[in-house]
């Protein structure tokens, strides 16, 4: 089918794929039938970062889990390093080509800028933000091609990254898990969403995580007339208080309690329904949970459940409010009778059985209270663990699409590269959407020089502030260099000099207007990475107030593609981090330890339906003097996507509207 | 941007060193009494090479950075009086590398300065006098010249 072109462009292509997952294997496999005779497959950690250091072999390896759609692997290659196996079962079809595997993480300094100079094209199959973000920065510094992939179950899209020529990854912005206000959480409710939260972020945590972590389940009660010492240790199990009875008054005062509490201020019920207090007597007479407490199933502390000890089967029921109720109360006397150990520094794992039965329970009884629909165990569990199942499909469509595009990028043919997108309902009988790609957008603070600009106040806000809430958790920074003019302010690095170390120590501590070379309005700060290969500039303009409900981070950055942020909650997390991570993000996603359900491993960001939302933040916020913030206008975004809307997908001026941006 | 096309090098220069460096070298930006670290200034210490007159001796050399840099090369300067037929009394190095009529490219790097005046300690170049007493031993009494590398190696130890 290839031309001759096309094949001896192949034959002759060197090509690094980063990530053996589940596009990996898929990808891998097309290629090698393609006649590509050269490729190096980096295989990337499936971890948090904190995780890399200690796990690397653990995160690299072939989970059960993978079978049913890594098919380059077997039962009997479990445990072994993914990049090594697929590499021989593609051997054994392809003895004649070259398939050299690196079982290490692509953020390792050896795959520096040089190492990537070497390829024709660089091939993305991973499953998370941070490395996306640093091969597409590395792509970028060693000015090679990439073809950035992701899936999401049905969903998936491939695009093409070429500097200079069409928009980086990160010229637009990614979804990051969406945030919901504190008091929907604690006080208003209106999705079985939030009640997960609630029960997963403040309720287990309150529970059985870390007691000195600042939690916000009484937030509602401090504003009452209610004595505060009185809430302090309502959480505590009393001494000689029998479990059951704790276990009550748990139930009582957090779905009673509490929700009297909120009926109290009228204000908040004018527009909304009111909730119902629910006391465990009125669910469960007395005698009726007594029969229940089956603690004589000696079973592992590992896999104690309250579904076993209840005698639920299928995690795909619904309970109704009484077994909601005894799986509350049963989980709770679990954990304290079975895993006391393990309370006050459990934090919520969807791996583990009890804490999910803990907190689906919990979610259904706060569901009930308000009127929000209940929702079985299996779905809490992917809800507060935010699974999507992968589609093995999708990753074959994909990992196609991959190497059509690469063949372009190989060939040099400009005019013709595609974003492909894989919808999950046909739209006009299509099911997959080409897009012509966009051009760079002139204000990405990444494969662009524009400043960004940082609103401050430098008189109040420390360098440490600006370090981890912009540097790192904004600009996804690891080992930061910040300078203003030719003075350093900050460094880290194990290889630094100990008097370094005590004057970037004791720089953190300063306020910005402190530093020895004062950063104040005006200011404008280099800021590197001595790993990415990438470096931008932020003016500073102080502003003396920011509104701590709207800009809690008390610093607003703008010029910086920020992230989509949910329409309904477009206000950003009050004061509790924790609840700020929480939803059904995929980006959130790493690991692959599952079991019978598979997390995303592959991701999909452009198709957050919001993404209009995030173009109209940017508007608000770009600063640029030079203009370009009118670029935010008038430039289409990617198409919106939302396949809800068949109408949005294609429309008849779809052509003109991308042949204005056309290469 | 023409402003910053030193500071930025550095930058880079500052990176590249930290990521890797030769053996027994230090190379740091100048930190001032109130704290503050300048790019500009970077204080060096050359290990004598082994095996020569030169070993055991760590020698403190300071890069004072223009903002003409990487166009035109850093001034090199060991301490005041220091004693090598090619270095000035004043303790500026006279190195072709870091001449820019001469040998100065912007691409030669800190490490490649370094480097190259360590390798100047030992192979002195006897027809670029930038000092009379260091020229004139070395050229007349060999002698005398070992005597006085010897006792300088004693008087900069690794402490510093």
């Amino acid at each position: 089918m290839a031309s001759q072109e096309q094949l001896s462009a192949i034959k002759r292509a060197k090509v690094l794929m980063v990530g053996a997952g589940g596009i990996g294997c898929e990808l891998l496999k097309t290629l090698a039938l393609s006649g590509f005779q050269d490729i190096h497959i980096d295989i990337e950690h499936c971890s948090s970062v904190e995780a890399i250091v200690e796990l690397v072999i653990d995160m690299d390896t072939i989970e059960v889990s993978n079978l049913n759609r890594q098919f380059l692997f077997r039962q009997s290659h479990v445990g072994q390093s993914k990049a090594k196996v697929a590499r021989d079962a593609v051997l054994r079809f392809r003895p004649n080509i070259s398939i050299t595997p690196y079982h290490a993480n692509v953020k390792e300094s050896s795959f520096n800028v040089d190492f990537f100079k070497e390829f024709d094209v660089v091939l993305n199959g991973l499953d998370n933000l941070d490395a996306r973000r640093h091969v597409n920065r590395l792509c970028l510094a060693a000015d090679i091609p990439l073809v950035e992939s992701g899936t999401t179950g049905f969903l998936g899209q491939v695009t093409v990254h070429l500097k200079g020529k069409t928009e980086c990854y990160e010229c637009q912005p990614k979804p990051v898990p969406k945030t919901y206000p504190v008091c929907t959480i604690t006080s208003t409710p209106s999705k079985f969403v939030h009640c997960i939260v609630w029960a997963k972020d403040l309720l287990f945590a309150k529970l059985f995580g870390d007691k000195n972590q600042e939690n916000d389940l009484n937030v509602r009660s401090s504003d009452t007339a209610n004595s505060s010492e009185h809430s302090e240790d309502v959480f505590e199990c009393r001494k000689d208080e029998d479990i059951e009875r704790y276990g009550r008054r748990i139930y009582d005062h957090v779905f009673g309690h509490n929700i009297e509490v909120a009926l109290s201020n009228e204000e908040t019920w004018k527009n909304r329904n009111k909730p119902r207090p629910i006391y465990s007597k009125d669910v469960l007479p007395e005698e009726q949970t007594k029969e229940n407490g089956n603690e004589e199933k000696g079973c592992a502390a590992d896999d104690v459940s309250a579904m076993v000890s209840l005698s639920l089967k299928n995690p795909q029921d619904i309970w109704s409010l009484v077994e909601n109720s005894r799986v509350f109360l049963e989980a709770l006397s679990l954990f304290f009778l079975k895993r006391e150990k393990d309370i006050g520094n459990l934090t919520f794992d969807k791996d583990d059985q009890l804490a999910v039965e803990f907190v689906t329970a919990a979610a259904n009884i706060r569901a009930s209270s308000f009127g929000i629909p209940l929702h079985s165990l299996f779905e809490a569990k992917g809800i507060a663990g935010n699974i999507v199942h992968a589609v093995a499909t999708t990753n074959a469509i994909i990992a196609g699409l991959i190497v059509i595009e690469a063949i372009k990028v190989l060939q040099k043919d400009n005019n013709n590269y595609r974003m492909t997108y894989c919808l999950e309902h046909p739209s006009r009988k299509l099911l997959l959407m080409p897009v012509e790609p966009y051009e760079p957008n002139r204000s990405c603070y990444v494969c662009s020089e524009t400043p960004l600009l940082l609103e401050v106040n430098t008189q109040r806000s420390k360098l440490w502030d600006f370090v981890e809430k912009i540097i790192k958790a904004k600009l996804g920074m690891n080992f930061p260099l910040i300078m203003q003019g030719a003075s350093i302010l900050y460094e880290v690095g194990e290889d630094l000099e100990e008097d370094m170390v005590a004057i970037y120590a004791a720089n953190l501590e300063k306020a910005l207007s402190e530093l020895p070379s004062p950063v104040t309005s005006g200011s404008v700060l280099t800021v590197e990475d001595l790993q990415q290969e990438f470096s931008c500039s932020i003016n500073i303009k102080h502003r003396e107030e920011f509104d701590e409900e709207k800009e809690p981070d008390g610093m607003l950055l703008s010029g910086w593609v920020e992230a989509p942020v949910d329409k309904d909650n477009n206000k950003p997390i009050g004061n509790d981090e924790s609840t700020s991570n929480d939803l059904p993000s995929v980006e959130t996603l790493e690991g692959e330890k599952d079991d019978e359900i598979q997390e995303t491993s592959e991701v999909v960001e452009t198709f957050a339906g919001k993404k209009r939302k995030l173009s109209e933040v940017s508007e608000v916020t770009a600063p640029d003097p030079s203009g370009p913030s009118s670029i935010n206008q008038n430039k289409p975004k990617k198409l919106d996507i939302d396949d809800e809307d068949d109408e949005l997908i294609i429309s008849d001026d779809w052509e003109s509207l991308t042949k204005k941006k056309k290469l | 941007m023409s402003d910053g096309i030193a500071r930025s090098r550095l930058a880079e220069e500052r990176k590249a060193w930290r990521k890797n460096h030769p053996h027994g070298f230090v190379a740091k930006p100048e930190t001032r009494a109130d704290g503050s670290v300048d790019l500009m200034v970077w204080h060096c210490v050359i290990p004598g090479r082994k095996g020569t007159d030169w070993e055991g001796g760590y020698f403190p050399l300071t890069l004072n950075f223009s903002e003409e840099y990487p166009s035109k090369p850093p001034k090199c300067k060991f301490p005041n009086g220091f004693f090598h037929p090619n270095v000035y009394p004043s303790g500026i190095v006279c190195l072709s590398i870091l001449s820019e009529r001469r040998g100065w490219r912007p691409s030669i790097t800190v490490k490649q300065i370094l480097v190259g005046i360590q390798d100047l300690l030992d192979q002195p170049n006897a027809t670029d006098a930038a000092q009379t007493e260091g020229h004139q031993l070395y050229v007349s009494n060999p002698n005398e010249y070992r005597k006085r590398v010897q006792q300088q190696v004693l008087q900069y130890p690794q402490s510093l």
